[in-house]
């Protein structure tokens, strides 16, 4: 990406409202949220389930539309395009880490970190592509379809997959829900690296006050609504916090 | 289990609609055939009702093994001479015994002059019934509707829709055309024959008893009609009135006579119906791997759900049951709208054939027979279809419950090859023993022998089709980049799915491509026949033999240089009937290169040449045969040898066929032109007659007396040939079609599944920005490849064997084989079409997928 003015902020949200249903039986997992992602830092988004946590992510990423108010993406207001334009934009910018099934079963492994830029018929970066499979220890496995990796293998996979076109904003749904605890703080060191050296901006979504403990910044989400930020976190702060959240 | 297996259908109808939609097509077929061929039966027995019903008993020709008794029209020679009518009169309880005649000829339209000249075919409209008027609707069977009844001679009556449709009213001549020429009779009324005036199509025209016998030229009637006296016993009047008619006659009563006339036509009809149900069993054997596949699918889909049931602690053979019975509710579901749908088929049809030949449609009813073979048919082929998904289901182990993931394990295809591989063999090794062994039914071997190859060749057809996915990857990549990579991958993830999509297809384009070798290399055939033919014009009668007058009238025509006719009829050889060809030696030669030994031209009176299958009975040349004949016994000398297939066993000159049969029926008179007669595309500066204008001169003189004659060149024959050999590739392209159908939804349904089955993937690839028309295309390509794999497999099977089927026929004059390019190019097209048609569903299901419930789905 050569854009000449960088923006300060990777995405934004501004008075977000997300209704599910009608009626009686409508929920509002978003109640006028004001967020702003900061570029090159990594922010964890916790909060007890239902708190709309995973919502916030899905209408920052553009993959769900929000029912009031407006979101950007390296200010693109994504908000008012079309659908296509929003796949434009998520083919673009944006980079995906979920929970599970994050790779596509038919490929293998270095197919499945190019298919950003198969998509967008752009050309790999080499150089770049062997630094982050470098970084990521999946040299030997490059050619290993996803059924024959691990799980810790298959997840590294997919933020490769995330980094490989250098997206202004990765999302992160749970990115180390399935895996065990190693694994799990494997994976989250490279995400936190990724921030530091590479200057990536990262949004996750957990609910492990040790996964959000790598995080620059965690936002704590209650009842649709931002109900509090926490700079430079440990694991124990975090628990203390998510403890008087009734957790 | 029912009630669960009931709400399994219940709760995902979705996935067994097009499935069910399959049965139904290839039950309707069958219930269509079923209901229409009932109603033309029904429809031909209230004619035979109408024509014998009204006498008490009929007087006829005593049935001869070797006559054709089907055709109600044909005009029998007359057997009963006046005085055998009136003997027949005189029997106690007859009151009325009524001599019939029927004379071979047509009612012609009163433009018959100027229309004879142009379409060569004009004349050949639907046959007439022309008969003698006895003045008594009980005999005649009719009613006058306008004018009056026939009462002297020169007059005629015209049935009611005829008359209107030929242009004529009452007071008009009309003119009727006989071997011996045209006669103009006034109309001096209509009449309505039996109740509904139903003539299947034909023109019912009664003259009086003299002009009837004139016509015919024949003073005997050939039948007649006897009413009996208030409270006779018809089968003890039978009786009597057999004792006193000639031998070669029989006396019947009129209800008998009526159940036997359609006893013979459903004889025919039941090939009818064994012509039409084996397209309906193909479409059923081609749905058959759609239900396989669609049944193996939700197995696959289900199998946590299953693992779950087997570790509560159900039972492998309750599973397997369950399977089963949910297959027993989509045949019944699936039959009862085939039957419907049949139904309308058959009605849709008989409305379009009545549209262009008039009502000859009994009340269309939906026959019992039908209902049960259509519920039988399609119950067991959904049955025998789920057997093998089932077993597999109830080998499913509780563990699999726990199962990440619910995709199939990647089992070796080496058992599918080997059994592939012999089934493959097998099947053809059994159409072999069909084509050249000697059994009775060989259809039975080769239609055997046919359905294991297919199934053979789909198990094979998985090995090439992974190795073919994998090799046109890197092309589908550089096409349509990584849409075309993915969709590569699909089908070589599932190749048994994927061959067996295909191979549905695979089965009905064969058959398509197996037609169409045949008709193509047919034509051939039939344009080197033309080809080797050196007459300009063929003379046939559309009623009956050439009259000889008509040959003289031709040859008569300045410019005409010769004509050669040819006659057929039958002869007894060993007790056996065989057919005898009679022809001109001394012309023969210049109008046809017969291939014979030695020359035709030297086969001289009392000579025979024989064919090939009286050179098998071990007659050889030099020996002397004694032929039976109506005539009599003829001894021939055996001269030489000729053969062609279908045609004559025995070749004789006409002063034998006169000793054996008479007169000759000539079939057909090849006239010649001379040299003054220039080709219509030659280059012709002198404005010299062309064949065409010669032809029309020849046909100007016999419009007058020999109107029945038609005069056609060889390159028009040839077009009619071609045309109805096209004919036949449609209708049979149509019935078909139905099976092709079939295999499509096929297609679309396994797509439908696959991406039921890859949801999640699908959102994955649309979280990291694949377009909608992305996925699309990668459906759409995914789909053409399994569509034009499976016709491309079919084209080469379906060449294979229709090439197997000419060379097997070379004896019937195919001497090699017509590759048909033209359909096979026009298929692989069709095909890549009905590819991206068979993809639309499917497609527009994945791509209007909802991202987040897509990856948040249960996989």
């Amino acid at each position: 990406m050569t854009t000449t003015e960088v923006p300060a902020l990777a995405a934004t949200m501004r008075d977000g409202f997300k209704d599910y249903g009608t009626g009686e039986a409508a929920v509002r997992a978003l109640d006028g949220i004001n967020v702003d992602i900061a570029r090159s830092e990594f922010t964890a988004i916790m909060g007890p389930s239902g708190s709309g946590k995973s919502t916030l992510l899905h209408t920052l990423a553009g993959l769900d539309g929000l029912s009031a108010g407006s979101s950007t993406i390296a200010d693109t207001t994504i908000t008012s395009l079309s659908e296509a334009q929003i796949t434009e934009v998520r083919r673009k910018y944006i980079g995906f880490v979920f929970q599970s099934f994050n790779l596509i079963p038919s490929l293998n492994a270095r197919e499945n970190i190019t298919l950003p830029l198969d998509i967008s018929g752009t050309k790999v970066d080499p150089e770049w592509f062997d630094n982050i499979i470098g970084i990521l220890g999946l040299g030997e496995r490059l050619t290993h379809l996803p059924a024959e990796l691990s799980g810790g293998q298959q997840q590294r996979v997919a933020v490769a997959r995330a980094l490989v076109a250098r997206p202004e904003i990765i999302f992160a749904d749970e990115p180390s829900g399935n895996l065990d605890s190693k694994s799990g703080s494997e994976l989250l060191a490279f995400m936190q690296s990724a921030v530091k050296d590479f200057g990536q901006t990262i949004v996750m979504v957990t609910h492990d006050p040790t996964a959000a403990a790598y995080a620059d910044r965690i936002l704590f989400l209650e009842d649709g609504q931002i109900v509090d930020e926490m700079r430079e976190p440990t694991a124990d702060r975090v628990l203390d916090r998510m403890k008087q959240m009734g957790h | 289990m029912f009630r669960l297996a009931l709400k399994s259908v219940k709760h995902s109808p979705k996935r067994l609609i097009l499935t069910a939609f399959a049965v139904a097509l290839g039950v309707s077929l069958v219930a269509a055939t079923q209901v229409f061929t009932n109603s033309l039966s029904s429809g031909f027995s209230d004619l035979f009702e109408d024509i014998y019903a009204g006498s008490d008993v009929i007087v006829e020709e005593a049935p001869d093994a070797d006559e054709d008794e089907g055709d109600p029209f044909a005009a029998a020679e007359g057997i009963l001479s006046s005085d055998d009518v009136d003997a027949i009169g005189a029997v106690e309880g007859v009151e009325i015994a009524a001599g019939g005649l029927q004379v071979a000829g047509a009612v012609l339209g009163p433009d018959y002059a100027e229309s004879a000249g142009g379409d060569p075919f004009a004349n050949a409209g639907p046959p007439s019934q022309i008969v003698n008027w006895y003045g008594d609707p009980r005999v005649d069977q009719a009613t006058v509707i306008d004018g009056r009844g026939v009462e002297s001679d020169g007059e005629v009556v015209l049935d009611v829709d005829s008359a209107p449709t030929l242009g004529y009213e009452i007071g008009d001549d009309v003119a009727i055309a006989t071997e011996t020429g045209v006669s103009l009779f006034e109309l001096v009324g209509t009449v309505r024959f039996g109740d509904e005036n139903n003539l299947q199509g034909a023109t019912l025209a009664y003259v009086s008893d003299a002009d009837a016998h004139t016509l015919a030229d024949d003073p005997n009637y050939s039948s007649a009609a006897v009413i009996a006296a208030e409270g006779e016993d018809l089968d003890r009047l039978a009786g009597r009135i057999g004792d006193v008619i000639p031998e070669g006659t029989r006396a019947i009563t009129g209800e008998d006579k009526a159940a036997e006339q359609t006893e013979q036509l459903d004889d025919v009809l039941q090939y009818v119906d064994i012509f039409a149900i084996a397209f309906g069993l193909i479409a059923l054997f081609v749905g058959a791997y759609i239900i396989v596949n669609t049944f193996r699918i939700i197995v696959t889909q289900r199998t946590r759900e299953f693992g779950l049931m087997r570790a509560i602690g159900v039972t492998g053979s309750q599973i397997r049951r369950m399977i089963l019975l949910e297959a027993v509710v989509i045949a019944f579901v699936a039959s009862t709208l085939g039957i419907i749908m049949g139904y309308l088929l058959a009605l849709g049809f008989a409305g379009l054939v009545t549209l262009f030949s008039g009502d000859i449609f009994g009340t269309l009813t939906l026959p019992l027979d039908a209902v049960l073979w259509s519920y039988a048919l399609g119950t067991a082929v959904t049955m025998i279809a789920a057997i093998m998904p089932a077993i597999h289901a109830s080998r499913i182990a509780p563990m699999e419950a726990l199962r990440e993931s619910a995709t199939s394990g990647k089992k070796p295809l080496k058992v599918r090859n080997i059994v592939g591989s012999a089934m493959f063999l097998v099947g053809a090794g059994v159409i072999s023993i069909g084509l050249f062994g000697d059994f009775e039914r060989p259809y039975i071997y080769v239609g055997a022998g046919a359905v294991t190859l297919v199934i053979g060749a789909t198990l094979l057809s998985a090995q090439i089709l992974s190795p073919l996915a994998g090799a046109m990857r890197p092309v589908l990549s550089r096409w349509f980049r990584v849409d075309g990579k993915l969709a590569a991958n699909n089908i070589q993830r599932e190749p048994r799915r994927s061959s067996n999509t295909a191979a549905a297809l695979m089965i009905g384009v064969m058959l398509l491509a197996l037609v169409a070798t045949f008709t193509e290399s047919l034509k051939t055939v039939v344009t080197e026949e033309f080809a080797s033919t050196q007459a300009d014009v063929f003379a046939t009668s559309s009623q009956g033999a050439m009259p000889p007058g008509a040959i003289d009238a031709i040859e008569g025509v300045d410019g005409v240089e010769l004509t050669s006719s040819i006659g057929f009829s039958q002869a007894q050889y060993d007790d056996m009937a065989y057919s005898v060809a009679v022809l001109e030696p001394e012309t023969a030669s210049e109008v046809f290169e017969y291939q014979s030994e030695p020359s035709v031209d030297e086969l001289g009176p009392g000579q025979t040449y024989i064919d090939a299958n009286i050179q098998d009975l071990g007659v050889e040349v030099g020996e002397e045969i004694t032929l039976t004949s109506p005539e009599g016994d003829v001894t021939l000398e055996v001269a030489g040898t000729l053969s062609r297939e279908g045609e004559g066993n025995f070749w004789v000159d006409f002063a034998t066929g006169e000793d054996l049969f008479g007169e000759v029926p000539i079939v057909q008179t090849m006239v010649v032109f001379d040299d003054s007669i220039v080709a219509d595309d030659a280059d012709n500066p002198d404005g010299a007659t062309t064949v065409s204008e010669q032809t029309e001169a020849v046909q100007a003189v016999l419009t007058d007396d020999y109107p029945l004659v038609i005069l056609a060149q060889p390159g028009q024959l040839e077009q009619l040939a071609n045309t109805f050999i096209d004919l036949l590739l449609g209708v049979i392209s149509a019935l078909l079609g139905s099976a092709l159908v079939i295999a499509l939804l096929g297609v679309a349904n396994t797509l439908l599944l696959s991406v039921t089955e890859r949801t999640r993937e699908i959102g994955l690839l649309r979280a990291v920005g694949l377009k909608r028309s992305s996925v699309w295309r990668m459906i759409t390509v995914e789909s053409m490849v399994m569509a034009i794999f499976g016709t491309v497999l079919g084209m080469i099977l379906g060449v294979a064997l229709g090439s197997a089927l000419v060379l097997s026929l070379a004896d019937f004059g195919f001497d090699g084989v017509t590759i048909p390019w033209i359909w096979l190019a026009f298929y692989t097209i069709a095909a890549a079409v009905a590819g991206v048609l068979a993809a639309i569903w499917p497609a527009w299901r994945a791509s209007r997928l909802n991202i987040l419930a897509a990856i948040a789905a249960d996989g």
